[in-house]
């Protein structure tokens, strides 16, 4: 149960970046807005809570010397995702900040770019935080008042991404992927919460019917043929 | 942010300078429809009256922009140039923009190559793949990551508008297009080694850079120096005389075996082929040097030096090169030997060397290292140099030597190999190879009537390449004109 809670846990964090990564790249662009500034401020809160959690679920784990060999694996192996997926966050965070600074909300003379896009981010925002809908409730002037707490989470982020090295002694490169290459493309056929074993079986199982039944049509036709020349051969000798 | 070096075109990229250019436009088009795509015309209109510049410079600049990925064609991606038949272009999301001097992220790529695999349903192109299989290996350790982030991705691009999904996979296509390039494409981002010090960079003037610049020029003082003309005159001179003997310059008897596929070059200018070529024996007359240099010359002049009764000084030598080129392991023993064999009192064949350089040698062969002999080495050589290498260009030795060598004749080409080459047209008048010349008539054979068949050619000589049988190796390839084949 602690490993599916680390999963867990872990799934939000990763649903949490992607949804900032998306609204990060609106930035400057035609849907910018001072929602979507609202929007990444809360996406970026929300991040850094559930880091905070995962950081403390997995030290305790890793640092508990009676879990068994099989476990420990496993428990690094969600360490080296967790520790990416804080990097990339990281990443975004710094980019959000630069662009902020250069794409002010609030001056006469907006130069946002004309990106071609039109809707909003709020989709990916209510996904985010995984609300039905988003409350905007933030002052006008949030693009600029936030860049400031961005600034402080930045650097509180990488404070504890330092704190993890030192703390936690878990060498990248031994872990090893347990999905292969292409193992994206098992499980995306359905989209709901089924579990992504479980589909990736099915659709192991529908596509071996699907390669076998076209062996069995292309064999019935050869042999079709073969009978057909056979016959013909007789017939004329 | 600072201003970015771009390529070899020198050109810098202020964020800043863009900005201000592009603010502009939006100014003008922000109360309009928000998601029209630009068409090129306008672009490059825009362009010409904000910057005030020529037609041709303005066409650059947006055909610049293009490639670095700060706009981007909407109906062939990969062609990134700026067309003037109006095709529409869009703005890229400055997240994506290179000013940024953010690098492109492997993590990053191996993420969209998932995302694309679950949009198309595996059908990638085929560098994608290349890519693809190459990242799983590189970063393993993240795959795991990189799936799940691809699906999340992918699953929150679904909650946009449709129009707004597919403008988002054009920009990462546009950008990843421009910072993986795919074969055949120019690579813009290629900046070129990636240099430990940034010559851009504003050095801070404080006292250890001063004393570093104190401590060069002092040493840049004490270099010794020789007047150009000097050193330029003796380059001249060199050239001058090796020109004749140069292959590529000169051509070589009796072929170029890179042209005819003919390996008798190098067959007769062996090590210690028998008989050496006159080419070869003559150049021993240059400088000592020379003679000492080719293993045939070393053996002449130990022929010579025996009967002169001072073989041993070349013994000497080559024992030492020996020491300075062989294996470590065995300098200790080899010093031991030459001592004992040359330079002992009563040795066998005891070297003549003055008190001090014996004194050096000797203290120094203690402790015995490839070098130890240097000392001894040169001075022998300068003895051979100056006292019998004169002796030995006027001996019959070297004269019967001289006599004996061997002017390999042209080859006759044999197959149409290459009928585009244009004859290798010869750089020295003909008298100096009388016997080439001799050689040079025997091998004139299916030639068709030209004209020009008589002993010396002229600079005619282009003519039969230009009909498409030119035969490299049967041509002379002494005359001053110059070659045709690159």
């Amino acid at each position: 149960m602690v490993k599916e809670e680390c999963k867990a846990l872990l799934d939000a964090l990763n649903k949490v970046t992607a949804c900032y990564r998306h609204m990060v790249l609106t930035i400057g662009g035609t849907s910018d807005s001072q929602n979507l500034r609202e929007e990444l401020k809360k996406t970026r809160q929300k991040a850094q809570e559930l880091a905070v959690a995962n950081r403390n679920k997995l030290t305790t784990v890793l640092k508990d010397k009676t879990v068994s060999k099989e476990d420990k694996a496993e428990f690094e192996r969600l360490w080296v995702i967790f520790s990416t997926c804080l990097e990339i966050l990281e990443i975004d965070m710094r980019r959000a900040l630069e662009l902020g600074h250069e794409f002010p909300l609030n001056v006469p003379k907006k130069h946002l770019i004309q990106t071609g896009m039109s809707g909003g981010t709020s989709g990916v925002a209510a996904r985010a935080m995984s609300v039905q809908n988003m409350k905007y409730e933030a002052d006008h002037n949030i693009d600029v008042v936030d860049l400031k707490d961005l600034e402080n989470e930045i650097n509180q982020v990488g404070e504890m991404m330092y704190e993890m090295e030192m703390k936690v002694n878990v060498p990248q490169w031994t872990v090893e992927a347990k999905q292969d290459p292409g193992a994206e493309l098992k499980s995306t056929i359905s989209v709901g919460a089924s579990s992504i074993g479980m589909i990736s079986v099915e659709e192991n199982k529908s596509f071996c019917d699907i390669s076998k039944v076209l062996a069995g049509i292309i064999f019935t036709a050869v042999l079709i043929i073969a009978i057909v020349l056979a016959v013909c051969v007789v017939k004329l000798s | 942010m600072t201003a970015w070096p771009v390529g070899d075109q020198q050109w810098v990229l202020s964020p800043l300078v863009l900005y201000g250019a592009l603010e502009n436009t939006f100014a003008k088009r922000s109360l309009s429809t928000r998601w029209d795509p630009e068409h090129s015309n306008d672009i490059f209109q825009w362009i010409l009256q904000r910057l005030q510049i020529t037609e041709e410079e303005a066409l650059h600049l947006g055909d610049l922009f293009v490639k670095y990925g700060y706009i981007y064609p909407l109906l062939e991606p990969k062609n990134l140039t700026l067309k003037t038949d109006g095709s529409l272009y869009r703005f890229q999301t400055p997240y994506f923009w290179p000013a940024q001097s953010w690098p492109a992220d492997d993590t990053d790529y191996a993420i969209y190559l998932a995302k694309k695999n679950i949009k198309r349903k595996g059908i990638l192109e085929e560098y994608e793949k290349e890519h693809y299989n190459m990242l799983n290996q590189k970063i393993n350790y993240k795959w795991d990551f990189v799936i799940m982030q691809a699906k999340e991705q992918y699953k929150a691009g679904k909650e946009r508008k449709k129009a707004d999904r597919y403008a988002l996979d054009c920009q990462e296509r546009a950008y990843w297009l421009v910072n993986r390039t795919p074969p055949g494409m120019l690579d813009v981002l290629e900046y070129g080694l990636d240099r430990v010090t940034d010559p851009n960079e504003n050095k801070k003037k404080n006292i250890a850079f001063y004393r570093r610049e104190i401590m060069y020029y002092q040493q840049a003082i004490m270099k010794t120096r020789v007047k150009s003309s000097v050193s330029l005159g003796g380059l001249v001179k060199y050239s001058e005389q090796f020109l004749s003997n140069d292959p590529i310059l000169s051509g070589c008897l009796p072929s170029n075996p890179w042209i005819t596929d003919d390996a008798d070059f190098w067959d007769l200018n062996a090590k210690l082929v028998e008989v050496p070529t006159r080419m070869r024996v003559e150049r021993w007359a240059f400088n000592f040097n020379e003679l000492i240099r080719d293993p045939k010359g070393r053996q002449n002049f130990q022929i010579f030096l025996r009967k002169e009764f001072s073989g041993e000084n070349l013994s000497f030598w080559e024992a030492c090169e020996d020491l300075k080129y062989g294996d470590q392991s065995k300098v200790k023993e080899k010093a031991e030997e030459i001592y004992k064999l040359f330079l002992a009192p009563g040795a066998r064949r005891w070297i003549n060397i003055d008190g001090t350089t014996m004194g050096i040698t000797v203290k120094g062969l203690q402790h015995p290292h490839r070098y130890v002999l240097d000392a001894a080495q040169t001075h022998i050589y300068m003895l051979m140099k100056k006292d019998s290498y004169g002796r030995y260009l006027k001996s019959p030795v070297y004269k019967e030597m001289l006599a004996k060598a061997v002017v390999p004749q042209e080859t006759v080409k044999k197959k149409f190999h290459f009928p585009v080459w244009p004859p290798s047209a010869p750089l020295q008048p003909q008298p100096h190879h009388p016997e080439a010349a001799g050689g040079r008539g025997q091998s004139q054979r299916s030639r068709h009537d030209r004209g020009h068949h008589t002993g010396h050619e002229q600079a005619g000589s282009q003519e039969p390449a230009q009909e498409g049988t030119s035969q490299v190796g049967s041509e002379p390839r002494r005359e001053k004109t110059s070659r045709g084949w690159c």
